[in-house]
């Protein structure tokens, strides 16, 4: 136990692994746990408050809330960690390719490019380019995208500018370091370096940030989702359960709209107390990674 | 400190061109024409091809970039929204001070009670205010605040009707209950950025706190609030950049606020135009909150330049 503990650096950083295990558990076991279909309309059992049959109340379609925060948490993970990966992909080869090749025109490029398109403000974008875009099934040749995706895409393209700094920055130290200009002299190929020995070294910052980074996505997915540009109904996200929920604030129906916000806090508790930790334990000089969203 | 201001202008308004110019492209290259869009989708081809002829929608994609970059840097002007016959520059005009109404009060609210809660969580560490104030922290970026939002409606509107459930009552109805409407959107979008700021505000002064110089200080006597006073100076250096910045951002969750709160903002504006397929007035307020957002991490980098000199140099 306490090995685990320290692993997670220390007991808060614990209880956000735990959260986040015990959420994906629970949207990959949704089939099995989920108490009702989360699509199935039951005219008859129209905004019923909590109570032993749906723990969680019933929406103005009958539907089981339960049933749907429990579905619901598949398309937050799915954004929430999609995005994250999409902006490794692109990110994490231009960070150290710039920071790789300090003093430059790669590094020029590389950097000046992403620091333009990181003068572009997230929420905003995704929320216009998902507009401009269609929440429908986009064809891109071959391809189908569905709404799901783009966002998920556009919200990675967004976070590039940000993972890849973080990753410029430890490859510019790593690249000043002894063993660099060891394996340079024993006539090792730059590009081999840079990916067998440099990368490594780097991955304890990328790994800080893409946790944190999760609990930014599953509050803009949340975002993009209230506003009716993110998971389309009748699909169950958190998002646009609560967008859903709004009207029904002003007649206090209140299950409809504190369990989906509930889900959401805990999960992006879980995260960032879990990045916290992870933090702690990987990158300890650096306390102040956290910026605004 | 010229040379450095120089550059970064320069940076910015190469940036500004560079984002207006691929959300030109998205606003007009990739969406359907507004001719299929006025004239409807069953409209004869060259009924369409006549419209697009009378608005100059047939010319090259970049000669009317140049055109709309060209009206907007010399007169300021947006133009008039083919889709719906409006001005452009009316409708923001109309709905931007709404927002920076809303956002202004957030941003003071988030500023002055995060200085406070950081520094007294710094000066009494590890005593219960610090505990408590470090759970508000994770709390407090965790939780969304739409939801946050939602949640109060429900109990200080509707359940217990203190404050109004939406909308912004405007000041011509009087100063109070136009105070009244503010509260609960400008709490729910600052108390992110409250949490966010005490929490760097309360490790850097902590930093700050255990340097040899504040023990020196002490050392010769100097009463506590004046040595806190010098400590808080230094430590907000670093915080002073991520506050500007921070404003920027705001304009963003202000959009999600405004929603809940059914306030007739900037975010009226561009759902309205994204749901009207409207695109010249989605480019047009997306321009508008870019570039706010690029003048607030602008001056992000100025304050920091300026409170920290050594920066000036190794950047510029």
């Amino acid at each position: 136990m306490n090995r685990l503990v320290r692993a997670f650096g220390g007991p808060t950083g614990l209880i956000g692994g735990a959260i986040v295990v015990l959420v994906i558990a629970m949207a990959l076991l949704a089939p099995a746990i989920s108490p009702f279909d989360p699509d199935a309309v039951a005219l008859d059992r129209q905004l019923t408050p909590p109570d032993l049959l749906h723990w969680f109340g019933t929406d103005q379609s009958g539907r089981d809330i339960l049933s749907r925060v429990i579905w619901g948490a598949r398309p937050s993970l799915e954004i929430g960690i999609g995005s994250v990966l999409v902006s490794i992909l692109f990110g994490l080869p231009l960070g150290l390719v710039a920071g790789f090749n300090q003093g430059s025109w790669v590094e020029q490029v590389i950097m000046r490019t992403l620091d333009a398109v990181a003068a572009i403000p997230t929420l905003i974008w995704a929320i216009a380019v998902v507009g401009i875009l269609g929440v429908g099934v986009s064809q891109l040749g071959p391809l189908a995208i569905g709404n799901q995706t783009k966002v998920t895409i556009l919200l990675g393209l967004l976070y590039i500018p940000g993972l890849a700094r973080i990753i410029y920055v430890a490859t510019l130290v790593e690249a000043q370091a002894d063993y660099v200009a060891a394996r340079r002299l024993q006539g090792v190929p730059g590009w081999k370096i840079l990916f067998s020995d440099v990368l490594p070294n780097t991955l304890s910052p990328v790994i800080v940030h893409a946790t944190l980074q999760i609990a930014v996505g599953i509050i803009l997915e949340a975002a993009i989702s209230f506003v009716g540009l993110g998971v389309q109904p009748p699909a169950a996200s958190w998002g646009n359960m609560l967008a859903a929920s709004r009207n029904f604030v002003f007649s206090g129906e209140w299950w409809l709209s504190v369990f989906p916000g509930l889900f959401i806090s805990i999960t992006v508790i879980g995260f960032n107390l879990m990045g916290d930790g992870i933090r702690d334990v990987l990158d300890p000089r650096r306390k102040l990674t956290m910026a605004p969203a | 400190m010229l040379g450095f201001f120089l550059h970064r202008l320069g940076f910015s308004i190469l940036a500004v061109l560079m984002i207006s110019l691929i959300l030109f492209v998205l606003t007009a290259a990739i969406p359907e024409s507004p001719a299929r869009i006025v004239l409807g989708a069953d409209a004869p081809e060259v009924q369409v091809q006549q419209f697009e002829h009378e608005h100059g929608l047939d010319r090259p994609l970049l000669v009317r970039y140049g055109e709309w970059v060209d009206r907007l840097a010399l007169h300021g002007d947006f133009g008039t929204s083919v889709v719906t016959g409006l001005g452009m520059n009316e409708q923001i005009a109309e709905t931007l001070p709404v927002t920076l109404e809303l956002v202004i009060v957030a941003f003071v609210f988030a500023v002055v009670l995060s200085i406070a809660l950081g520094t007294a969580s710094a000066v009494f560490e590890n005593s219960w205010i610090d505990h408590a104030s470090r759970i508000f922290t994770v709390i407090g970026v965790s939780v969304p605040g739409f939801w946050t939002a939602l949640i109060l409606i429900l109990f200080f509107a509707i359940r217990i009707p203190i404050f109004p459930p939406g909308g912004i009552t405007p000041v011509s109805e009087g100063l109070g209950p136009h105070i009244m409407s503010l509260v609960l959107p400008a709490f729910c979008l600052g108390i992110f950025y409250t949490a966010v700021l005490s929490r760097m505000t309360r490790s850097s002064l902590i930093e700050v706190l255990g340097q040899d110089y504040i023990r020196t200080a002490r050392a010769t006597g100097l009463p506590r609030s004046l040595v806190l006073r010098y400590a808080l100076k230094n430590a907000m250096v670093p915080v002073v950049t991520v506050t500007s910045m921070s404003f920027g951002y705001m304009f963003g969750w202000a959009l999600i606020i405004e929603t809940v709160f059914n306030i007739a903002g900037m975010s009226g504006s561009l759902l309205n135009a994204i749901s009207q397929r409207d695109y010249a007035t989605v480019r047009a307020v997306v321009f508008v909150f870019t570039l706010i957002f690029l003048l607030a991490n602008l001056a992000a980098d100025l304050l920091n330049a300026w409170l920290n000199p050594r920066l000036r140099t190794v950047q510029a």
